[in-house]
């Protein structure tokens, strides 16, 4: 077990309990608790905290300033939609629920310092005050002032006011071209392969033995660690996987000695979990069910990936052909590949070399109406009378994001379309409903059906 | 508190302190806010305004005029010293009696408001800018047998401007109304002014009455200086000349002129031993104050940056010379960094201080940068010459 966290200013109980819930992140703990000094003494004014996806800032954070009662307050930038938001929160767990009424309808960062003064006067603080900013690259997209003033909050407001920063970008893509008063930096750095099976075999099953949910837990990572280090991922699928790896011990056919056979028992099951489960594709609860109902096997599953076929009418069908075959064909090529006779072809020189590179990795290109109708009709075998119907299948095409239109600048251009081939449509060349259409029920054209 | 109550800000518990000295009361004659009596080297100018007012009054007609001039060349000085003059005289019943309005383009946070304070100055009627613009247009255009004269004042003209024009187009449209009886004074810094940013209509309302204010000579301000002094002995003459020449080469303003005396006075009194014991400001003590407010600080922020700093700025200029344009990245930068670091025997630094090192010098505006956010692929672009950076560089 680790060492014991130890500061003056702090009951040593208090410390053992933290120490306990913080498994791995001691290091990180001691350094917080140096910075953050006696609850009396004044604290760094800005604290910056980054590191990956599931590193425990916050968690580390919030249970230091909980454990040790710290009065603090936690606020996520993803829910300030507007600044009042962040100030409100801010004062009311500080000062008590009445102190926000004060706030102006849409408070500037001077209001907030104002009123924060104001009630610190009556309210001044026996210990260090923790405001927590989670997901702090938020941060710079609000008013440029706010970044720069929550750093020296300490010296504005004049209180013992200790600010932390949490998120997973550096520091140096927050600083601001103004120049701002420089935070101190701590990196949480990722668990590593020890650490995270020392983590994941805390929460083992209690009608078995640690050891073996910590064989399990070893299995497991030696099948996802090269591809995911996430504990929260890892630890998502350790319970969803657990009920059928401890099957062959239900039944009877193994006992927890025989390592082996567990895992011979388990590993192609965690192979289809990594490309099922593991990419959303299978919801959870599906997961849990086909695991119950053992009969019907994963790979027959409807996964999400497969639902994207969608039933058209007969001419649109050859309509969105057309498109496909417009966008991602030279408009030099037409003449060879839809025209009967089309004459002599010179064999030599027929692709130039540039254009040698398949079409498909520079994306679809634009296309004219004309062209458009000119290639549905060679495709089409019988007789297309250009009826009403035929283009308003072509404008519900458009409204259902098979193809766009893309604006032209200049508007007595021709009007051209584009077809939609690749999920990434140029965004700036569609119309933004459209666009928003297309991530509803996006249409893939996949060239090999064809 | 009373409704209608005089704005007033709250008075000293002791009175100001007299001048003790020679150099102070030299200080306080020398303050720009201290106007005298009466502005030596701007006799024509007067002559020419008090001739141009005196008339419109004497006759109950109305007229536009239009003064130009670089700043601290004295055309408000002189407006207001007309003024006072016209005032004088009405006073003793030699021309008949007018009103004095003021107005200022830089005190007013709309266009529109212009309409709100020439109503509240002639009135003490408070309205929204529609309804004052229509109250004064009835006030002028409508005949009023016994109404004075009004002189109106317009300082900073350029800042009245509108997409329409039409705050400026009713100020000189006024004056041309048979009944209105108001002159107009319009004060701008160009001299194209109407011609650059007024419509048609609205210059040739404004007419061609003109003037412009020329930039003082040296001679001039070495009169000023003198003039304020009034036999107050503090200065040597060719520290005066000096403080003249240099202002009159590089502006001809006024206001500089007479804050690098001041400066120079205080740099004469820091300098002597005894406080009750100073000289006459010389030669050394202007050269000084001239180096102070004159000199470029950047070369100075170039020699006072850190070692890595000073290495960065080379390495700017190491790659704009290798890409023969003024702008490159970051990233180009670093890389040139890192290897003059190694030319130095220095430890190479990483990126994250490298970039600590460029956004510093970004903040002193010594580079221009992008956003921070963009980091390996922000710009970056010198601020001040690259002969100037060579050169701070060079001295050690």
């Amino acid at each position: 077990m680790s060492v014991l966290l130890q500061h003056p200013g702090y009951a040593d109980e208090r410390l053992r309990l933290v120490t306990e819930r913080l498994p791995c992140r001691e290091a990180q703990a001691r350094t917080m608790l140096a910075l953050m000094g006696e609850p009396e003494q004044y604290s760094y004014p800005s604290i910056f905290i980054y590191g990956h996806r599931a590193t425990g800032k916050s968690y580390v954070t919030q249970t230091l300033l909980k454990e040790l009662e710290l009065p603090h307050v936690v606020v996520s930038c993803v829910e300030c939609v507007s600044a009042g938001l962040l100030f409100e929160q801010v004062l009311m767990t500080f000062f008590g629920s009445s102190s926000s009424a004060s706030l102006p309808r849409s408070p500037s960062f001077s209001d907030f310092v104002r009123l924060y003064r104001q009630l610190c006067t009556q309210l001044p603080a026996n210990q260090t005050r923790y405001i927590v900013l989670d997901k702090a690259e938020l941060l710079r997209d609000m008013d440029a002032n706010f970044l720069p003033g929550f750093l020296r909050l300490q010296e504005l407001v004049d209180d013992n006011v200790t600010v932390i920063f949490l998120s997973e970008i550096v520091w140096d893509k927050f600083r601001p071209n103004t120049g701002c008063f420089e935070p101190l930096l701590l990196h949480f750095p990722n668990y590593s392969k020890v650490e995270l099976q020392e983590i994941l075999a805390q929460d083992c099953h209690p009608s078995y033995s640690p050891e073996l949910y910590s064989s399990y837990i070893n299995i497991l990572l030696g099948v996802f660690y090269s591809v995911c280090r996430d504990l929260r991922e890892l630890r998502h699928l350790a319970a969803l996987n657990f009920v059928k790896f401890c099957e062959p011990l239900e039944n009877g056919e193994a006992k927890e000695k025989d390592t082996h056979k567990l895992w011979r028992n388990i590993e192609p099951h965690l192979k289809r979990a990594m490309q099922t489960v593991y990419l959303r594709e299978v919801s959870s609860v599906q997961w849990e069910q086909q695991q119950q109902t053992e009969e019907r096997e994963t790979a027959d599953m409807r996964v999400l990936s497969a639902h994207d076929h969608v039933e058209l009418p007969f001419y649109s069908k050859f309509l969105l052909i057309a498109a496909y075959l417009a966008s991602y064909n030279p408009a030099r090529t037409d003449r060879r590949f839809f025209l009967k006779h089309h004459g002599k072809i010179k064999k030599t020189n027929f692709l130039k070399k540039h254009e040698k590179t398949s079409n498909h990795l520079l994306g679809p290109k634009p296309f004219p109406l004309d062209r458009l109708l000119a290639i549905f009709y060679s495709v089409v075998d019988s007789r297309v009378a250009p009826t009403a119907s035929v283009f308003s299948q072509d404008k519900r095409l458009l409204f259902s994001g098979g193809a766009s239109i893309s604006l032209p600048v200049v508007l007595s251009e021709p009007v051209s379309t584009q077809c939609l081939g690749s999920p990434t449509p140029d965004p700036q060349r569609t119309l933004p409903y459209l666009s928003a259409l297309q991530r509803a029920h996006q249409v893939k054209v996949n060239p090999c059906e064809m | 508190t009373p409704r209608h109550a005089t704005p007033s800000i709250p008075t000293r518990s002791l009175p100001a302190r007299k001048p003790g000295n020679v150099l102070e009361e030299a200080r306080a004659r020398l303050h720009v806010s201290s106007v005298p009596e009466s502005l030596p080297c701007r006799e024509q100018e007067f002559q020419d305004i008090y001739s141009f007012v005196e008339s419109k009054i004497i006759d109950g007609t109305g007229g536009c005029m239009y003064i130009s001039g670089v700043p601290g060349t004295g055309k408000t000085a002189t407006v207001h010293e007309v003024i006072r003059c016209l005032q004088h005289s009405s006073d003793q019943d030699e021309i008949p009696a007018f009103r004095f309005i003021e107005i200022n383009g830089m005190k007013m946070t709309d266009p529109h408001q212009a309409y709100v304070q020439i109503l509240q100055k002639l009135t003490d009627q408070k309205a929204t800018a529609d309804h004052a613009a229509s109250l004064l247009e009835k006030r002028f255009s409508n005949p009023a047998p016994k109404r004075e004269t009004t002189v109106l004042l317009v300082d900073e003209l350029d800042l009245l401007w509108t997409r329409k024009q039409n705050v400026m187009y009713n100020l000189f449209d006024w004056p041309t109304r048979r009944h209105a009886r108001l002159v107009v004074l319009a004060i701008a810094n160009t001299m194209d002014l109407p011609e650059r940013i007024m419509i048609n209509r609205v210059a040739s309302r404004l007419g061609l009455t003109r003037m412009s204010f020329q930039p003082y000579s040296f001679k001039q301000l070495q009169q000023i200086i003198t003039s304020r002094l009034n036999r107050v002995k503090a200065f040597e003459e060719d520290a005066l000349q000096l403080v003249s020449r240099k202002v009159a080469a590089l502006s001809g303003d006024a206001r500089r002129c007479l804050d690098i005396c001041r400066r120079a006075t205080e740099i004469c009194e820091h300098s002597s031993s005894q406080p009750s014991d100073t000289g006459l400001v010389g030669m050394g003590h202007v050269m000084e104050a001239l180096e102070e407010m004159f000199s470029s600080s950047y070369i100075t922020a170039i020699r006072c940056a850190s070692l890595q700093e000073q290495l960065f700025l080379r390495a700017v200029i190491a790659e704009f010379r290798r890409l023969g344009l003024e702008e490159a990245t970051f990233q180009q930068v670093f890389v040139q960094h890192q290897a003059l670091c190694r030319v130095e025997g220095l430890q190479p630094i990483g990126v994250s201080e490298g970039l600590a090192v460029c956004q510093r010098l970004g903040t002193c505006r010594l580079l221009l940068l992008e956003p921070s956010r963009l980091d390996m692929l922000l710009r970056v672009r010198l601020n001040v010459s690259q002969d100037d950076v060579l050169y701070a560089l060079k001295e050690d």
